[in-house]
């Protein structure tokens, strides 16, 4: 390129880079310092105002045991949400039923049917990698609608559980089976751990390996993955089958836990889910669904709830607080989302 | 000229009375300031033309004209001498005439004619605010009679030909207006026509302006400014350079050295890197109107396919490239053979056997707008050159400062969102996608599509470059201009058959004259075998 064409073009691109938002000064830093971290802030102040109203109730270990070592079920599928969310499947409603039909599969099978309770688990996490196949088949190749399917699917897994268990609490006999889920390490149970380290396993496959990469496009754009040699399709697919299989082995461990399911809860876990992972979206990666924001914002739901249930709050107030987070997190996600597409 | 179209001017000249004023117009975005003291007069009945460079702020102003922005203090906008208020009122927008038809002519190809140009308009009527079907119709009808076309308002936007789907949006912005009067602004609205359509716009834009309207046309394609319009004003970096320049007094080189602010170093063509060995070879290919097609591509050589819009050069293109599949044929690439009748769930397999393919739609197809220029760039070379595990820093650093670099993509930042570009770096950014994986056959759609000169310039020379180094690369393209600067031989096609082969030193006219069926004598009729 011939020196006046670089002098002239250089000249114009001082100008073009000049019209670019401003170099990240302190005031830039600061805000992007908030919008990554406003609800771990936020998590803070709920603990100190929950301090301060009830100081002999909030701030006790059996407090702060029921915060995390409560979350499994959720962190699991919270997870197994994000696993199509990710890939821009917009979005797969029959996780918890998915969850629900492998954790009644489970007891039915060693109670009803007196099988081992391992090769039960093994069967209930097939039955949830089934449902996960078909979900993949019927949106993927046949190309039906995600939420029409997934919302068509859970109906009917949960109908099937129902019948399984006859309506009924189905309660394990006592074994050393529940140690897989209740085992304490430092005071918490190590199903705390399963959901810490899947968090940053999936944080770190998203981030640093090609099948994040690919992932993370497929679900930024179909089209533009399909002709940059993304086989879209099969990611797509493998995304239904991992979420399923995450809800199947979540439903394991909670099982495990609990020592009982009953199947009508299964639906209940619907708000939370979605809570958690759009809350996600306003923490860490601002604007982006990531497994990290969604582990924190699972555990930052957990403190509000219990927070508000210990200043004498009924029942009721997981729901408000559930809806109301939902409703404020995508507000946070969609005007972040459009504040970074228009910098 | 534009390729073999025939552009009436406009006799509004000596016409004093201003539509549009536009007076000391500034506009900042927090520190930047994008426009600066904007003039701009467009008299009645006068077609002027509006250009600049990507980012010079051209949209700004338009923007602005459209109530969208509002301008700095001290700036004033009038419509036949009435001031505006800022930012402008869609009500007061419709009551001066003054209206948009934007790039992709902002039509809902699943509605009726009617429906689209009725849109925003609908007169609800009665106790239950119902729409008068028949006479929303009518209405339609009206517009269109004084645009003196006759389309089906009943049909559906998207099975409309080009030419119609642009009397459809000229129809939709000037059914406000009143007789002899109103400003259409067309934003980059050409782009959308192919050649063939272009001159019947021009012939309809003529009609408006002879009734009084007046038109300011926004345009990268400095010919078609050159051609059609009475005056043209030029931004450079948000100030006006020139002023309402007659372009009668213009040549496109004038403009671009206004444009940039220096002497473009124009292209000229360079020798020929062709070898003997062939980079790929397309057997008895059929596609669309395409059937039995061979063809070679040397090592080095820049083959352009061109003709008039859906003559089946596009076809070529695409199934070659591996975007969709063909009915029938094969291509070796690398020494290997791909069937290009294989169900396309990925562009995978050729990518592996060294095919790289740029597509004609960049932000849809191409780039993912919310993910970083680093991201885009090394996409294709994730599995290949990542672990399983790790995908690895080092490599997409290497590649992407090196095409950062060799396209002197701006602002030289790999964490940038590539939404954040301007449209010539992200047409960069897709080009480097390609060219960082150092194919053996490079398939390129209109690949200086809406780009300003000097993104044009860095494109052309790594193409240039890229084939220096031994790539064969395939231009589908009806950019003429692009074709003779850059091809060692053109193939013309004409529904579904390759009508001419144009080699050795080509001109611009030569490819226009055989792409439009005009006999030219640098036009080869080719042996009948090869057809």
């Amino acid at each position: 390129m011939s020196r006046p064409m670089d002098a002239a073009r250089q000249e114009h691109t001082d100008v073009t880079d000049a019209a670019q938002p401003a170099a990240p000064g302190r005031a830039a830093a600061i805000r992007h310092f908030g919008s990554r971290y406003a609800v771990l802030g936020v998590w803070a102040l709920l603990i100190v105002v929950y301090a301060i109203a009830k100081p002999g109730v909030f701030l006790t270990t059996s407090s702060f045991e029921s915060i995390f070592n409560g979350q499994y079920a959720l962190v699991f599928m919270a997870m197994a949400l994000l696993c199509t969310i990710i890939v821009g499947e917009f979005v797969d409603l029959s996780v918890p039923a998915v969850f629900g039909f492998a954790a009644t599969i489970l007891p039915v099978l060693v109670v009803n049917h007196h099988w081992g309770v391992w090769p039960a688990a093994v069967v209930a996490v097939a039955g949830a990698l089934a449902c996960g196949v078909v979900n993949g088949l019927l949106v993927v190749v046949a190309g039906v609608n995600t939420i029409v399917v997934t919302l068509g699917m859970g109906t009917l897994l949960t109908g099937i559980a129902l019948w399984m268990s006859n309506l009924n609490t189905i309660v394990l006999p006592p074994s050393g089976f529940s140690n897989i889920a209740i085992f304490p390490i430092g005071g918490l149970y190590v199903s705390f751990y399963y959901g810490a380290a899947l968090a940053l396993a999936f944080a770190y496959v998203l981030g640093f390996t090609p099948l994040g990469r690919h992932m993370r496009f497929v679900g930024a754009s179909r089209e533009v993955s399909r002709l940059s040699g993304v086989r879209v399709n099969r990611i797509r697919f493998g995304s239904f089958v991992a979420a399923s299989a995450l809800s199947g082995v979540g439903a394991v461990v909670t099982v495990a836990a609990l020592g009982s399911y009953n199947a009508t809860t299964s639906d209940s876990y619907l708000l939370p889910v979605f809570a958690s992972v759009f809350l996600g979206t306003a923490v860490i990666q601002p604007g982006q669904f990531n497994p990290i924001g969604t582990w924190i914002g699972i555990y930052f739901l957990a403190t509000g709830i219990s927070g508000l249930e210990d200043l004498g709050l009924q029942t009721w107030v997981s729901d408000v607080f559930y809806g109301g987070v939902l409703v404020i997190a995508v507000t946070i996600a969609t005007l972040l989302h459009r504040r970074s597409s228009s910098a | 000229m534009v390729a073999g179209v025939t552009i009436p001017r406009a006799d509004g000249r000596g016409m004093t009375q201003h539509r549009l004023e536009v007076a000391h117009l500034s506009k900042t975005f927090g520190s930047a300031r994008v426009l600066r003291d904007v003039h701009l007069s467009v008299p009645s009945g006068e077609l002027h033309g509006l250009v600049g460079q990507n980012g010079c702020g051209k949209s700004t102003l338009v923007k602005i004209l459209t109530g969208v922005y509002t301008p700095d203090p001290g700036g004033s906008i009038a419509v036949d001498g009435r001031r505006l208020r800022t930012p402008v009122p869609p009500a007061d927008q419709r009551e001066a005439g003054v209206s948009v038809v934007h790039q992709h002519l902002g039509l809902v190809d699943d509605r009726t004619v009617w429906e689209n140009v009725r849109l925003g308009h609908y007169r609800a009527r009665g106790p239950f605010r119902t729409i008068n079907r028949r006479a929303e119709q009518e209405a339609v009808a009206e517009v269109l009679a004084r645009l003196d076309r006759t389309v089906n308002v009943n049909q559906l936007a998207g099975t409309l030909s080009a030419e119609d789907r642009a009397t459809i949006a000229i129809a939709r912005a000037i059914q406000d207006h009143r007789p002899g009067g109103g400003l259409i602004i067309f934003d980059e609205s050409t782009r959308a026509l192919g050649k063939s359509a272009r001159s019947r716009f021009f012939e309809l834009v003529r009609s408006l302006i002879a009734s009084g309207a007046s038109v300011l046309l926004i345009s990268h394609q400095l010919e078609e400014i050159v051609e059609a319009t009475d005056r043209v004003t030029v931004l450079r970096d948000g100030e006006v350079v020139g002023a309402g320049l007659e372009t009668r007094d213009v040549d496109e080189a004038a403009l671009t050295r206004l444009m940039l602010g220096r002497h473009l170093v124009t292209h000229g063509r360079v020798d020929s890197h062709a070898r003997d060995q062939v980079a790929a070879s397309v057997r008895g290919l059929s596609a669309g109107q395409v059937t039995g097609l061979d063809l070679d591509v040397r090592c080095g050589e820049i083959v352009g396919l061109t003709g008039l819009m859906g003559s089946g050069f596009e076809d070529v293109a695409e199934t070659v490239g591996g975007a969709r599949r063909a009915d029938r044929g094969e291509l070796t690439v690398g020494g290997r053979k791909i069937s290009l009748r294989g169900r396309r769930a990925s562009t995978e397999e050729f990518i592996r056997a060294g095919v790289g393919y740029l597509p004609e739609r960049r932000l849809a197809e191409g780039l993912a707008e919310q993910m970083s220029v680093a991201e885009n760039l090394t996409l294709p070379r994730v599995r290949s050159r990542g672990r399983r595990l790790r995908t690895g820093r080092a490599w997409q650093a290497e590649e992407t400062a090196a095409m950062i670099a060799k396209l002197d993509i701006k602002p030289p930042d790999p964490s940038a969102p590539v939404g954040t570009l301007s449209g010539g770096n992200q047409q960069k950014v897709v080009l480097g996608k390609w060219l960082a994986g150092q194919p053996s056959l490079l398939v390129l759609r209109e690949p200086t599509q809406a780009v300003d000169v000097g993104a044009r310039h860095d494109i052309i020379n790594a193409i240039r470059e890229t084939a220096r180094a031994g790539c064969g690369v395939l231009i589908a393209s009806i950019d003429a201009a692009d074709l003779a600067v850059l091809c060692d031989r053109v193939l013309v096609f004409r529904d579904g058959t390759v009508t001419g082969e144009l080699t050795g030193d080509l001109g611009q006219d030569d490819i226009i004259h055989a792409t439009f069926g005009v006999p030219s004598d640098r036009s080869d009729q080719i042996p009948e075998e090869k057809r």
